[in-house]
Parts: C-alpha cells; structure tokens; sequence
C-alpha cells in the first residue's frame, strides 16, 4: 500500500459523497434535508481541493458555502410559509423532459471526465495561498476591486428594496 | 510522509497518528470540559460568596464526574414530533468541528497535529460550522423557543465572526503567515503580541465571547425568556455533547487568543532539553489557556445579559468599524514603516484608548436618545 493508493481511495470516496450529495438534493421532497446534503456536497468538495493541494480554496469553500450560505437557504426554508399539501418539486414532473436535456451534458462530461490525464503536479510547498494571493492582489487586482464594488452595491440595493417595503 | 518510530511503516504510521491524534483530542475535550464545569461552579460561587460543590469527594471534586455518570444513565428521550434524523445528527455537527479545531493548535514546541500554512483559516472556517448544527438543532426541535434560540443563534454568530476574522487578519498582517506555529515563533521572550496589538485582542475576545454563545452574549440558551434556547427539547448526553462543545469551544478561542497574543508555549526553560522543553512549553500553553477560560467564567459572573438588539448594535456599530479603522491603519502602516512594528504598536494603543473613551460618549447620547423618545411616546 503506498501513498499514491490512499489519495485514490480518498479521491473514490469523495466523489461517491458529491454526487450521492448531488442526487439526494435534486431526488428528495424536503427541503432542509436537500440543503443539508448540499452542504455536504460542497464538504467533499473541499476534500477535493485538499487533495489538489489548494488548501485556501478549500478553506474558502467551507466558510462561505457551509457555513453561511448553507445557513441563508436554511433560514429563507424556515421564514417561507409551509403550505400543507405535498409537494413535488418542479423538476421531479418532468422527468423525460428532463433526461432529454441532461443526455447531452452528461455525454459531454463523461466524455471530459475519461480524457483527464493528470498533467500537474500540486503546488509544492507553501500551498496556494502565495499564488492565490499573488493572483487577486497583484495580477487581477483592478477586476477584483470592481467585482467588489458590484456586490457593494448589489448590497446597497438589496438594503434600499427592503427599507422601500417598511415605509 | 513522515517515517514512523521503530521503523514502522510510514502508511501505517500515518493511520496509528491520527488514531492516537483523535483519541488524545477526545480525552483533552470531555477531561477539560470536566474540570471547567467545576471551575465554573467553584469560580461562581467564590464571586457570589457561597462554598459550590463540596459533598462529593475532596472539596466536591467529584461532583462533575457524578453529573456526567448521571447524563450518560439517562434515558435518552425524544419528543414525538421532532424531525428524527436532524434530530440525532445536531449535536454530533455542533460537536465535530470543534473537536476538529484541535488538530493545528501549537501545544508546544513539535507538539501539534499537523503545521497547516492556513492554520488560522481552518479555524476560522471550523467555527463558522457550528452555526449550522444549532440552527439544525433549532429547526429540527419542532418548538417555538428552540427555533427562535436557533435563529437568534445564526444572526449572532454570522454578525460575530465579522469583527473576529478582521482581528485575526490584523494579526496575519503583522506576522506575515496563516501558519500557528509561525505566529508562536514570531513572539520569542517578552516580544508578544499583545503589546503590539492591544485592541485587536480586545475586539477578538469580546466577538469570541459571542461566537461562543457566553454570557453576556448568551442569548440562544437565554433561560429567562426562550426556556433554554435550541437545547430546550434535548436532555441526557445529547444534551451534554452540546455543553461538552460549548466548553471545548471556550478552550478553543482561549488557545487562539494565547497563540496569537501571548506567545502561545514560550515561556521560561523551555529550550533547555529535548524532552523536558515541550512538556514545559505545554504546561506553560496550559496555563495561559485557563488563564483566559477563568477570564470567561469572570465575565459571565460579573456582566448582565445583553438585549438582542444592544447585541447587534455592539457588533455592527461599535465592533466592525473599530475593527475595519484598526485594520486599515494598520496594513498602511505595514506598508509605509516595513522594518518596524513600532508605528503599529503606538496606533493599536492609540486607537483602543480612543476607543474606550468613546464607549461612555455614545452610551450616554443613547440614553439621551431613548429617554427623547420615551417622553415623546
């Protein structure tokens, strides 16, 4: 058994937990268990990235998605009127329509995922925080500062809709 | 891979690591929280002049021990309307992420699980789990009180971790590294950064108070209007998980306000022998992390509880622009004096002397406020 095995059989079972994760979102009726898969989702998918040597990202995955955007769908479940009939999903009525459409996705992505060849090695040492910060800092720093400045004022508008509402 | 003592082999000492590891963690979690529990009764009852526990073995040491015994015999009760599986799997989410926290923090010197170069990230990010174990716990509950407490329990928590992770990063700056042990070996002897950076330590240990759902910030188990919050329909060791993580996560916070502010394990002899060094650098992390868990039980016996809305308001008025001012003074500074700290330092101390002068100045123009508005009403 040697090293290279165990990143395989990690790499195995994280993919298993995204998409089992995946399908339980998209299959099952209630709501707040489909967000709590997601959240679990996007856990193996942080696993994923440590795996890939990109420790911050996976960091970042785990803070913003689990931790708080996890929690946003979680409050708008609890704060959206319940009604009592059961409810099937959108999706889960149109289930030819929906194999029509996914066929040539997956065909695309399985033909994708078989063409994969390994072609990097991680980072070595140090990890990806140097290049991640390098990048958004340095390199990328002007788009960065106007993608934070649009959410700024998506903020804004989002605070002024709601004030609208009270008045 | 790291080779194994007494030629084992690296794979299978890798495994028998992490065993010992998470094993090692688990017996510090539910010992520490233990001893807290009785720390905190004897501590209170010190500061409210009464004797705590004394019947139960020498000076009621084994107090704890018996409670604990009496959780696990418990019958483990569910209500019948409670969403079963969210149910059962609350206190576990509450719980394993700070079990997980254990893994980075610098006991002493080589004594750590594993050197990550996102450290304090990792931390940050397992705390910010927590939140939704509670709001699970709250939903899944299926009672008024424990999905308000829950609810209240997301709110503060997600504004908290705002002023917390801009104290951190303050720190980050000046250190130059996410790494623990780096920050540990950046503050050799007296060179801490507490004395660099005062008001960073006071706006993490007052978000950490909050992130740990303590008094005065104990407004999701508020017993005195929500019954007891998101534990109200818990009870047995389920609802002792929830406190054995609410005091893991006291040790916690205390350990990172030590690594981070008071040199973590430095401390006197500790370079003197391959052997003894550690185990000395471990007493002296101890100490400095009971130091600031007694800190904790101090405050909770000594301040009342909050007002949600004081408590927002403390957060995103008073918190998050002290931080963000400190933050940005600092990294300009960083930027224009890259040799010394020294600028640094005197703006830290500067700014939390203006901050704690301003505190009165508002309390005061608040009650002007309010009492306007109650003789207009």
């Amino acid at each position: 058994m040697t090293y290279d095995l165990i990143g395989a059989v990690l790499f195995a079972l994280l993919t298993i937990g995204i998409v089992a994760a995946a399908a339980g979102v998209v299959l099952i009726n209630r709501i707040t268990a489909a967000a709590l898969f997601m959240a679990f989702a996007f856990l193996c998918n942080a696993g994923m990235f440590v795996l890939l040597g990109a420790e911050t990202i996976a960091m970042f995955q785990v803070l913003i998605y689990v931790g708080a955007i996890t929690v946003l769908i979680l409050y708008g479940v609890m704060f959206t009127p319940q009604s009592e009939r059961a409810y099937g999903l959108f999706f889960q009525q149109q289930k030819w329509l929906a194999a029509i459409l996914v066929a040539p996705i997956g065909v695309a992505v399985g033909m994708l995922s078989f063409s994969f060849r390994d072609t990097g090695r991680p980072l070595a040492g140090g990890g990806d925080l140097v290049a991640l910060a390098t990048s958004v800092f340095r390199d990328f720093a002007f788009p960065f500062e106007i993608a934070s400045v649009l959410l700024l004022a998506a903020m804004i508008g989002a605070i002024v809709l709601v004030k609208r509402d009270e008045d | 891979m790291p080779p194994g003592p007494f030629g084992l082999d690296p794979v299978l000492w890798a495994i028998l690591r992490l065993l010992i590891a998470v094993l090692l963690a688990v017996g510090l979690v539910f010992n520490g929280a233990l001893a807290q529990i009785y720390l905190e009764r004897k501590i209170q009852a010190i500061m409210q002049d009464r004797v705590g526990p004394i019947h139960v073995g020498p000076w009621g040491l084994l107090q704890t021990f018996a409670d604990a015994i009496k959780l696990l015999g418990k019958e483990d009760i569910r209500a019948r309307l409670t969403d079963h599986w969210f149910f059962l799997a609350a206190p576990a989410i509450v719980f394993s992420p700070m079990l997980a926290s254990y893994v980075v923090l610098p006991f002493g010197p080589g004594i750590l699980g594993a050197d990550l170069n996102v450290g304090l990230l990792y931390l940050t990010t397992l705390g910010s789990m927590t939140v939704l174990g509670i709001v699970i716990a709250g939903w899944a509950s299926n009672n008024k009180y424990s999905l308000i407490g829950g609810l209240r329990s997301a709110g503060q928590l997600i504004s908290y971790e705002v002023p917390q992770i801009l104290s951190l990063v303050t720190v980050v700056l000046v250190v130059g590294s996410l790494s623990l042990t780096h920050i540990v070996d950046a503050q050799p002897g007296w060179q801490i950064l507490a004395l660099y950076l005062p008001l960073a330590f006071v706006t993490y240990f007052t978000a950490g108070l909050a992130e740990t759902n303590r008094a005065p910030f104990d407004l999701p188990e508020a017993e005195s209007e929500l019954v007891a919050g998101f534990l109200t329909e818990y009870s047995g060791m389920r609802w002792g998980l929830f406190f054995v993580a609410e005091y893991g996560e006291v040790t916690v916070v205390s350990a990172i306000a030590t690594t981070l502010w008071f040199g973590g394990w430095h401390g006197p002899w500790t370079d003197i022998n391959p052997v003894v060094g550690p185990v000395l650098g471990a007493l002296w992390f101890t100490l400095k992390t009971y130091f600031f868990v007694l800190v904790f039980m101090w405050v909770r016996a000594t301040l009342p509880r909050l007002r949600i809305d004081q408590l927002m308001s403390l957060c995103w008025k008073f918190l998050i622009p002290v931080t963000l001012i400190n933050l940005m003074v600092t990294a300009v500074l960083l930027l224009v004096f890259p040799d010394t700290h020294l600028p640094v330092a005197i703006a830290n101390w500067v700014l939390l002397v203006l901050a704690a002068a301003a505190v009165p100045f508002f309390q005061r123009r608040r009650l002007v406020a309010l009492r306007q508005r109650l003789a207009a009403a």
